[in-house]
């Protein structure tokens, strides 16, 4: 077994104040995990918002240098790859599509030049091959996509080109920081539903960052969860989800509302012994 | 429901639409994001409104609140409180009647905490400015009055000296809770006050809500697109598409009983922990209100759709008890 990715020990801190005053925080701290290449796997990282899973993103894309340890693709440093054959790579999807495009730019432009600068596409007519087979991996097609700017399209929509613009690079290892977050309720499980398909057919190994548990444990094969930049409990998604050893992964699981918590909070809360008015019958 | 909510309605909402308009180079442009829309909110209960974005929700409070600014319009119809019996919407009330009213009798909960909290004043400041004129008394009685507050959203009262910067998201959305809350109003709008926040916050978070309005006896307008939220948290539960309402009940019983495809659709998507059973999006995007579908605005994507769909309205039908649904599947031959 060869690792696809392997981050050794991996931590990031930044300082924060002035001259006298400056602190260091400490965003990841002591990271490890690796990624087979023979076996593709959706892998996810969980933690609330400034537990470092955002930094941890960034430090896998390459757009920060680990302050200790060392993040290696196939074998090499991160850093020392050349970044156009890095990208080619490794491809980012991020949190809000109306964010990641232009909104004066047309859609099919962003694939044409990701399949030009990462695709090794010669010319127009190969990059529009290339864009056109990722759209339809996507559920798309290069003619609903053509000529058209990002404002026309729904977020369901837009997400799935820029899952498509990621693919087109031919990549091995997509980095998807919170990419469903944004989507409508109605659309949200056809881009989970995709990125389970790409595992499958494409053979892509995906790091789903999310604070969602409940698609966390539909979709992923291993998870870890991260608090104050601690990877406190990992292991396989649904196993860990289903019975959490850790009092935070406890908590956060216990937080997660769902259709069965009707009522959670109908008698107050903290629920009182004794329920009040405002019990169910 | 909770059987504590009285059944008098402190708003009664009636066929209200609410269009932006927009007039450029004479051409007109008219995106009717809420168009038609029905429904009560009782005394002492928390009415959820639920849907996804750009189905109108936000359009729907602002409306309700009185906030329009062009080129948001009313068009038509009418959000009557009971504790401003004489006017048929506060947005056509006159100014000085609209702010006697604002903060004592209606509040607003907005999603960003940042975007209602000054961020050069301190929060004693702000809270100062939205209160004080309407509970009176002296300066050093209405700073008491605060703190004393704050305790019960289990804030420190030092909280009063920070400045906004220095509050974690969850304790400036507290903050905003109090300051929503100190006038005891009757009414409060929670426009997504927990989306922004981390799972385990926004559990604090709406358990603190549900203990302040139980304590107050007040009604609370709380949306939020997430249907875990409104399980735990509602007694009453709409549910919005494309600007219309199509389907209210109580809360428990639209997770039960689903009637609206579009509900059912919404419900049995959402992925449970413990259950692996393979779960669909759905098909199409959600309409432009430019240009809505004529008929059921719903039918493009539905799984049901008939042919009297694509041209009726369907009407809003109370189907079982205290249930309505617009819906020609559920009630064949109901038209709006």
């Amino acid at each position: 077994m060869s690792a696809l990715l392997a981050l050794d020990k991996v931590g990031k801190s930044f300082s924060r104040g002035g001259l006298f005053s400056s602190r260091r925080v400490d965003a990841v701290k002591e990271v490890s995990f690796a990624l087979q290449d023979e076996t593709p796997e959706i892998f996810t990282v969980i933690g609330e918002s400034g537990s470092g899973k955002s930094t941890l993103a960034r430090m896998i894309l390459g757009i920060h240098a680990p302050s200790s340890g060392s993040i290696r693709l196939a074998g090499q440093d991160v850093a020392a790859y050349e970044r156009r054959a890095f990208m080619a790579r490794v491809q980012p999807i991020f949190q809000n599509p109306f964010e990641a495009f232009n909104p004066l730019k047309q859609l099919d432009r962003y694939l044409f030049m990701t399949a030009e600068r990462f695709g090794e596409a010669a010319d127009r007519k190969a990059a529009e091959g290339r864009a056109d087979e990722a759209l339809r991996q996507v559920g798309l097609s290069l003619a609903e996509i053509a000529g058209r700017f990002p404002h026309e399209l729904s977020g369901g929509q837009l997400q799935r080109v820029a899952i498509a613009r990621a693919l087109v690079a031919r990549p091995r290892l997509i980095v998807a920081d919170e990419p469903v977050s944004m989507v409508d309720a109605s659309l949200r499980m056809s881009i989970v539903n995709l990125f389970g398909r790409l595992r499958d057919e494409l053979g892509l190994s995906i790091i789903y960052i999310t604070h969602d548990l409940a698609t966390a444990y539909y979709i992923s094969d291993r998870l870890i969860i991260m608090q104050k930049g601690v990877v406190v409990e990992e292991g396989p998604a649904r196993a860990v989800l289903s019975n959490p050893t850790h009092p935070y992964s406890r908590q956060l699981r216990d937080a997660v509302l769902t259709p069965d918590s009707a009522g959670a909070f109908r008698g107050g809360y903290p629920p009182k012994a004794v329920p009040a008015s405002g019990a169910k019958p | 429901m909770s059987k504590a909510a009285d059944q008098t309605p402190v708003l009664q909402v009636r066929d209200l639409q609410a269009h932006f308009r927009t007039r450029y180079f004479g051409v007109n442009r008219e995106v009717r994001a809420v168009d038609g829309v029905d429904f009560d909110v009782r005394r002492n209960e928390i009415y959820g409104l639920a849907g996804e974005s750009s189905s109108g929700k936000t359009t729907l409070v602002k409306t309700i609140a009185g906030l329009l600014k062009p080129p948001l319009e009313m068009v038509g119809g009418s959000a009557r409180f009971s504790f401003l019996p004489e006017w048929d919407a506060i947005g056509r009330a006159p100014p000085e009647v609209v702010r006697r009213i604002r903060w004592r009798h209606l509040s607003y909960i907005m999603q960003g905490s940042m975007n209602v909290l000054n961020p050069l004043r301190r929060i004693r400041h702000s809270f100062r400015d939205f209160a004080w004129r309407h509970l009176g008394g002296s300066k050093g009685e209405f700073d008491a009055r605060a703190a004393a507050h704050l305790e019960r959203v289990k804030l420190d009262p030092s909280v009063l000296a920070a400045y906004p910067h220095e509050l974690s998201g969850g304790m400036r959305q507290r903050v905003t809770i109090a300051l929503a809350t100190i006038c005891k109003p009757d009414f409060v709008i929670a426009d997504e006050p927990t989306t922004a926040l981390d799972v385990i916050v926004q559990k604090d978070v709406l358990g603190m809500i549900r203990s302040i309005q139980q304590e107050m006896g007040s009604s609370v307008l709380f949306i939020t697109h997430d249907m875990g939220v409104h399980a735990a948290l509602t007694d009453r539960l709409g549910i919005m598409y494309a600007g219309r309402l199509v389907e209210d009940g109580e809360t428990p019983e639209i997770f039960e009983r689903p009637l609206h495809p579009y509900t059912r659709h919404l419900i049995a998507s959402l992925p449970r922990i413990g259950d692996v059973k393979q779960r669909e999006g759905l098909e199409g995007t959600p309409p432009n209100l430019a240009s809505p579908p004529p008929g059921c605005r719903f039918h493009p994507r539905c799984p049901l759709a008939m042919p009297v769909c694509a041209t009726t309205v369907p009407a809003m039908v109370e189907t079982l008890p205290g249930h309505r649904v617009a819906c020609h599947a559920v009630n064949p031959g109901a038209v709006a």
